[in-house]
């Protein structure tokens, strides 16, 4: 998505120059980064975890260590790629602890919102999907999620995720037969 | 030697600087009658090796609360025979002088429904390897949440061990209220959840070839 | 191919790299299939509003701390979440904790279901029990009130205010007698 953020004209400074700026002593500008980019990653957060209170904590908490580790930011230009693996590193950390304890949504979570907007029966098999989601590896997940619902070519997830296609595809492959199989076992 | 010079100095110093201290941190918090009270309860506690701190923290609360300063009284009298229970227990452990934060730790624990011979038995598990007062928190935590006091000890004990790090002792309020989470609709209590976790971890320290830590004696 | 394997040329289409005109006939009830597991995707878009507000606020506190500036420009440990726990009336528990080395500060989430509040405030050992210092905002969800603060590990108690004067322990965190006849939560980091 690095190539999309596109210009928007010369009012607004390039990422490497708000990260080049902060890191020489203006920290206040990280506030530029954060209203930014508070949004972008929200979707694939949430998908990702299952729960927008999770997703909303881990973007939270990427924020947070991107600004402790700015200094170690390599291409300060790609602030938002770099940023992207922050919360995809845990994103992934996330899940594998609380496979040791019952996730959110089942250890009753805080609330069951339900959309208006969503015909029930949608959001049933909605809940079905993420439900099935979360029980494939984070990897498979990952590339469902970047794809299907981000809506990324494998191309441009390779290059973010720096792997090549086929292996994406292998993996992508075989979350479909996983989720095929969750999705029928609960019919 | 050095360890013990160190301790008798500081122990003096903290006593000579406690009244200062105590007077500055209920100012304006506390009325003034409350604040004398602290005042002569902090000096015999700390005369005795006591905390000072879990004092005012009580005074202060009560009077946010907005209680009547008879009340505070009794809760502060209360919470000095709380920490000399905990100190009692300490020693009989087998700390010639419990460290303050041990201390305030157990009293907490006994304010949650253990009995000093319960903080006896978890300082005696936790050493050497594991922190007495963080293990008497997460005991204090889970006997707050309704795990009888014998099942408490037994499962941190258990947990202990089985080679049980400060890390494995802290993650166990939320392993038992994942426990009772999980199996809410079987009506599993906290108890159970507790049992459930106590049995994995006597079996894991029973495994063979468990070097099991020796605690407790010299 | 085991029964719950899909086709190569349905995986296919799944990808978009075929239509379901392109399948053999035989195959159609499978794209179809595959299809409707596409169609239940969830593409809402999802937005944090406040959470920069959060943020900042945040990394604000964490800075005026002294000393803490220079650590961080060095980069801290990395952080690993603590899974919540939720039990009981909608109230939770988020917790930040750094691993692995022991936690210094963690940041914690509470959260306080209220619909009839006007004013929430969370007051304990934390903040010196003052009922002024750490009111609860009001999030999009309603009767749901939230405040984000980041505590010194250790043990602390803490109540909600609820208009200035009723005293509401966390209902889904364990509780103790705070000694004046009421309860104290407790959290332990």
């Amino acid at each position: 998505m690095s190539g999309r953020e596109g210009a928007q004209g010369a009012q607004r400074e390039g990422d490497g120059q708000v990260v080049r700026a902060i890191l020489a002593g203006d920290t206040e500008r990280y506030a530029e980064l954060v209203t930014r980019y508070r949004d972008r990653y929200a979707r694939y957060a949430t998908r990702m975890l299952g729960s927008a209170d999770a997703a909303e904590d881990a973007v939270q908490d990427a924020f947070v260590r991107a600004y402790d580790q700015l200094s170690q930011c390599r291409d300060p230009d790609n602030f938002v790629g770099w940023f992207f693996l922050i919360l995809r590193n845990r994103c992934f950390a996330e899940r594998r602890k609380s496979k040791d304890v019952a996730p959110l949504e089942a250890a009753g979570a805080v609330i069951a919102v339900e959309r208006a907007d969503v015909p029930v029966e949608m959001d049933e098999r909605r809940r079905a999907l993420q439900h099935a989601l979360l029980e494939l590896t984070p990897e498979q997940r990952e590339v469902f999620v970047l794809k299907h619902v981000e809506g990324l070519s494998y191309g441009e997830i390779a290059e973010r995720l720096n792997t090549s296609v086929p292996s994406l595809k292998m993996r992508m492959h075989r979350a479909y037969d996983r989720l095929r199989e969750q999705l029928r076992g609960r019919e | 030697m050095k360890t013990l010079c160190v301790s008798l100095l500081l122990a003096i110093c903290s006593t000579a600087v406690s009244a200062q201290d105590v007077t500055a941190r209920l100012a304006g918090r506390v009325p003034p009658d409350v604040a004398t009270l602290v005042r002569q309860l902090a000096t015999s506690a700390a005369a005795r090796g006591l905390p000072v701190d879990p004092l005012i923290q009580k005074a202060i609360e009560g009077s946010a609360k907005g209680v009547p300063a008879d009340r505070v009284a009794t809760a502060l009298r209360g919470l000095v025979a709380q920490l000399d229970v905990a100190a009692a227990a300490l020693r009989d452990a087998g700390s010639a002088q419990p460290d303050t934060d041990a201390i305030a730790a157990g009293a907490f624990a006994v304010n949650a429904g253990l009995s000093g011979k319960n903080v006896t038995a978890l300082a005696v598990a936790s050493r050497p390897s594991n922190s007495v007062p963080a293990t008497l928190r997460v005991a204090s935590t889970l006997a707050a949440m309704g795990v009888p006091p014998a099942e408490t000890v037994e499962l941190v004990t258990n947990v202990i061990d089985a080679g049980g790090s400060s890390a494995d002792v802290l993650a166990l309020p939320t392993q038992v209220m994942a426990g009772v989470s999980e199996g809410r609709g079987r009506g599993v209590t906290p108890a159970q959840a507790a049992a459930g976790l106590s049995r994995a971890a006597a079996a894991r320290a029973n495994a063979p070839g468990q070097n099991k830590p020796k605690h407790g004696r010299p | 191919m085991t029964v719950n394997e899909f086709h190569p040329q349905v995986k296919q289409l799944l990808d978009g790299e075929l239509t379901l005109t392109d399948l053999a006939p035989e195959l159609r009830a499978e794209g179809e299939e595959a299809l409707r597991l596409l169609g239940a995707v969830d593409r809402e878009p999802v937005a944090f509003p406040g959470l920069d507000t959060r943020i900042l606020a945040e990394l604000r506190r964490r800075r005026a701390t002294p000393g803490l500036w220079q650590r961080l420009r060095v980069g801290l440990r990395p952080w690993t979440l603590v899974p919540a726990f939720a039990a009981g009336i909608a109230v939770a528990l988020l917790l930040f904790r750094p691993a692995p080395t022991p936690a210094t500060t963690v940041t914690v989430r509470f959260v306080l279901f209220a619909p009839e509040a006007q004013q929430v405030a969370l007051a304990g050992t934390f903040n010196q029990w003052d009922t002024a210092a750490t009111p609860l905002i009001r999030t999009e969800a309603p009767g749901v009130w939230t405040a984000t603060l980041t505590l010194p590990a250790g043990q602390h108690q803490y109540a909600f205010v609820v208009d200035g004067a009723r005293w509401v322990a966390d209902p889904a965190a364990p509780a103790v007698d705070d000694g004046f006849g009421r309860r104290n939560s407790v959290l332990s980091l």
